[in-house]
């Protein structure tokens, strides 16, 4: 969409198609996303907060079972790093694959959320001294890795865009979910809410705070070359249904 | 109208003290019946509801542990919380097929559970799936009403749709999230107020802020129970349905639901009743056979004797005269004195009649003297006269009574001559035809002096009859052969021997052979034949008994003669 639109600004400026030619190979080459182009300040910087106004819905005390822990119960991550900021409208390139690992321990997957580029693998290390097992029935990324024991780990690739949630077949209450992207700008939030998405081509762009239960914001953010915009998320923005 | 036997007096009696004695048991019986059936059905209900809460608060925990454990489930918690997720993300449609695994995992639970309805339900109290008999009144999209401050958060009466529920709720959890919940609902509806009335062995209802949600009553009784709007369901009480009394005893409450066993009074008592009545009937029956007998008993042993006693009454007052003594019965002390005491009546009674009836007799013995005293030559007629027809009775084989009749008959049967003046009576010649009349009137006036006096009725026969003769040609009426009494022939006959015996002024006495001979020659015209013949035979023996007659009396005996 984005050279296109770059296109269309040039054809209403009447150039020489020569002219015209010329200039998109230059900004083909200038967009590129790589690192040494940040450097040139052609591409702007979003960073923001990202607060939490309503926390996930509080655990019900009516459970069935206490929950089993083996061990001291670690100090659960801070539910800003189950966001996940993110351009929903730029286009898709090839990203570098990351390697990412969620490990299963204490019966919980952590971290509960990461995200990644598409082709990216994420290994399951099984950090428990019993087996886990790591399936998802997330549409176009349905597997199952089986069962496997302590110390072992097993791992996927995800090639295409989505949102995967990954459970464990023997631990009914472990999830995790993992946003393969098909482009690179996007982060997870530091612990103390600050973000930071650097490269980000000049433009309007649309900017998504997006968390698995309590939903998504989208605001509109314009990135101008070498500058840095600010956008502040509250969340939730889970609206009332009833 | 006469007044009852004492026997239907008895009986009545004894009847209607038993009929009494048995209503006033019946009437204390039913109302203890009735008393002890309305205990007895409120301990049932009591009990019940100990059965009831018992029951049931094991039936929720069990649905709820294995519901709990059904929630474990890995499959259903997935696609779930996929589907939720895809169906939240910005650009991404929910996935069908996940949402089929969701209901397909709902199915197999509901399966599991004895619930009527099952449904996963997302964070914002949306059906997702349903399964359960009862599914299709819980589609999927239906709005659950949140369970409202109830037994716990997860347990209470929801509505849903147009019913109500008792809803058990099992949080699914993802870690520290809930990503949904399962919904046990048990439908509060007859069916379940069925089960209830089961447990209770009675009735049951389950009502909301007074109105009946279902109830196993039928008929007016549940026209009145939708009505009975005051209800304090906190403790068990007695109401009026239908006319009838109802025990209510609260079982449970679910939020404003609450659920209540009932159970008429009125219709147990009936039964209980009817069993006391069926058991007092045969008493009854037994008491008042015991009572006919006994009362009975009781009469025959005083009627009895009493009845002797007034039988005995009645033929003295008909026959005038005092039988023998009424034997004493021995039954009872006062029977036996009124007896003897009516025995000393008789008696008493008897000698004053024997005492009068001498002083009669000596008063028409003393009449018919003075009648004989008028006229010399028939001196002693009366009293000889007497004498003859006593033994010719004695000869005629004649009861004593009869005997007793003769000789008084024969002492008065003369005594009409009263009215015969003197000088007719004592004429020396012969009578004239005027005085002839006169003299045949003397029958008639006898009898109509005897007629004042009623004990010797059976006399006026033989005074008023003794000049017939059998040939029909005496006075006064001139009856013939058997129309005049055997006790007139006898009279006449003897009438006529002394009549002829005798001497009279104008003539002297004649042999009693001669005279004799003269009867029997006017047998059948003048005398009647077999009186002639007694006194024939009756005359030796009269003469031969050296009787204390006076000789002077009769001139005809042989002895008289030569003196």
């Amino acid at each position: 969409m984005t050279p296109l639109r770059h296109l269309r600004r040039l054809r209403r400026g009447r150039l020489p198609l020569p002219i015209v030619a010329t200039l998109i190979t230059a900004a083909l080459v200038v967009w590129q996303p790589r690192s040494e182009v940040l450097g040139q300040s052609a591409v702007g910087r979003i960073t923001g907060t990202v607060k939490l106004t309503l926390a996930n819905s509080a655990p019900s005390s009516a459970s069935a079972y206490e929950r089993r822990s083996v061990g001291p119960r670690p100090k659960p991550l801070s539910e800003l790093k189950n966001v996940v900021i993110f351009f929903s409208d730029l286009p898709a390139t090839k990203p570098a694959p990351m390697q990412a690992s969620i490990a299963q321990k204490d019966e919980q997957f952590a971290p509960h959320l990461v995200a990644v580029t598409a082709g990216s693998s994420v290994a399951f290390p099984n950090e428990d001294p019993f087996f886990h097992n790591v399936f998802s029935l997330s549409r176009g990324a349905a597997f199952n890795l089986g069962r496997y024991p302590s110390g072992s780990s097993r791992s996927k690739t995800f090639n295409r865009a989505g949102i995967i949630k990954v459970f464990c077949e023997i631990h009914s209450h472990m999830s995790a979910v993992i946003r393969v992207f098909d482009h690179g700008w996007f982060t997870v939030p530091n612990e103390d809410g600050t973000y930071t998405v650097d490269g980000v081509p000049p433009g309007d762009h649309t900017l998504v705070a997006w968390h698995e239960r309590i939903g998504e914001r989208r605001d509109r953010v314009t990135i101008r070359s070498g500058a840095a915009a600010q956008m502040n998320f509250t969340l939730p923005v889970l609206e009332p249904e009833q | 109208m006469s007044a009852p036997r004492l026997v239907t007096r008895a009986l009545v009696t004894s009847f209607l003290t038993v009929a009494l004695v048995l209503g006033a048991v019946f009437a204390v019986l039913s109302l203890r019946v009735r008393d002890q059936v309305r205990q007895s059905v409120a301990d049932n209900l009591a009990s019940a509801q100990q059965v009831f809460t018992r029951v049931e608060s094991r039936r929720q925990q069990d649905m709820r542990a294995s519901v709990a454990i059904l929630a474990e489930n890995p499959t259903l918690k997935a696609a779930l919380d996929t589907w939720l997720t895809e169906r939240n993300g910005a650009n991404a449609e929910a996935s069908s097929e996940l949402l089929a695994t969701v209901q397909r995992e709902a199915d197999k639970i509901a399966g599991h559970v004895a619930a009527d309805v099952l449904a996963v339900v997302d964070g914002s109290h949306r059906v997702v799936a349903s399964g359960g008999r009862l599914a299709s009144a819980w589609p999927r999209g239906t709005i659950m009403g949140g369970i409202a401050d109830d037994v716990s958060p997860t347990e209470g009466a929801v509505s849903v749709g147009s019913g109500m529920y008792h809803v058990v709720s099992v949080p699914l959890q993802l870690g520290d999230a809930t990503v949904g919940s399962l919904e046990l609902g048990t439908a509060l509806d007859s069916r379940y107020a069925r089960e209830l009335a089961e447990l209770s062995r009675g009735d049951a209802a389950i009502l909301s802020r007074g109105a009946v949600l279902a109830s196993t009553v039928s008929g007016p009784a549940a026209r009145d129970l939708a009505e009975l709007h005051e209800w304090d369901t906190s403790a068990a009480r007695t109401v009026t349905l239908a006319g009838e009394s109802w025990a209510i005893q609260p079982l449970s409450q679910l939020g404003d639901v609450s659920f209540i066993a009932l159970a008429s009074i009125d219709r147990a008592a009936g039964g209980q009743t009817q069993a006391a009545l069926r058991g007092l009937a045969w008493v009854g029956l037994g008491a008042i056979s015991l009572a006919v007998i006994g009362s009975v008993w009781l009469a025959r042993t005083l009627t009895n004797p009493i009845d002797r006693l007034s039988r005995s009454l009645t033929a003295m007052t008909t026959h005038a005269r005092a039988r023998d003594a009424v034997p004493l019965s021995g039954t009872s002390r006062e029977l036996d004195q009124l007896t003897t005491t009516f025995n000393s009546l008789l008696a008493s009674l008897a000698s004053a009649e024997a005492e009068a009836e001498a002083t009669y007799l000596g008063a028409v013995r003393a009449l018919a003297a003075a009648l004989d005293a008028r006229d010399p030559y028939t001196a002693g007629h009366s009293e000889r006269v007497s004498i003859l027809v006593v033994a010719m009775g004695e000869e005629l084989e004649l009861d004593s009574e009869t005997k007793e009749t003769l000789r008084l008959g024969a002492l008065l049967h003369d005594i009409g001559k009263i009215g015969v003046p003197d000088e007719v009576l004592r004429k020396s010649g012969a009578l004239s035809a005027a005085e002839f009349e006169a003299i045949k009137t003397h029958p008639s006036a006898g009898a109509r002096i005897l007629r004042s006096i009623p004990f010797l009725a059976p006399h006026i026969p033989m005074v008023e009859l003794h000049h017939e003769r059998p040939d029909g040609l005496g006075y006064p009426y001139g009856l013939r052969g058997d129309e005049i009494p055997l006790a007139a022939r006898i009279v006449h006959v003897a009438d006529a021997f002394d009549a002829m015996t005798s001497a009279r002024a104008y003539r002297t006495g004649r042999m009693p052979v001669e005279a004799i001979a003269e009867l029997r020659r006017c047998v059948g015209s003048d005398f009647d034949g077999r009186s002639v013949e007694a006194l024939i035979a009756a005359l030796p023996r009269l003469v031969a008994a050296d009787a204390p007659v006076d000789p002077m009396a009769f001139q005809w005996a042989p002895r008289a003669r030569s003196a």
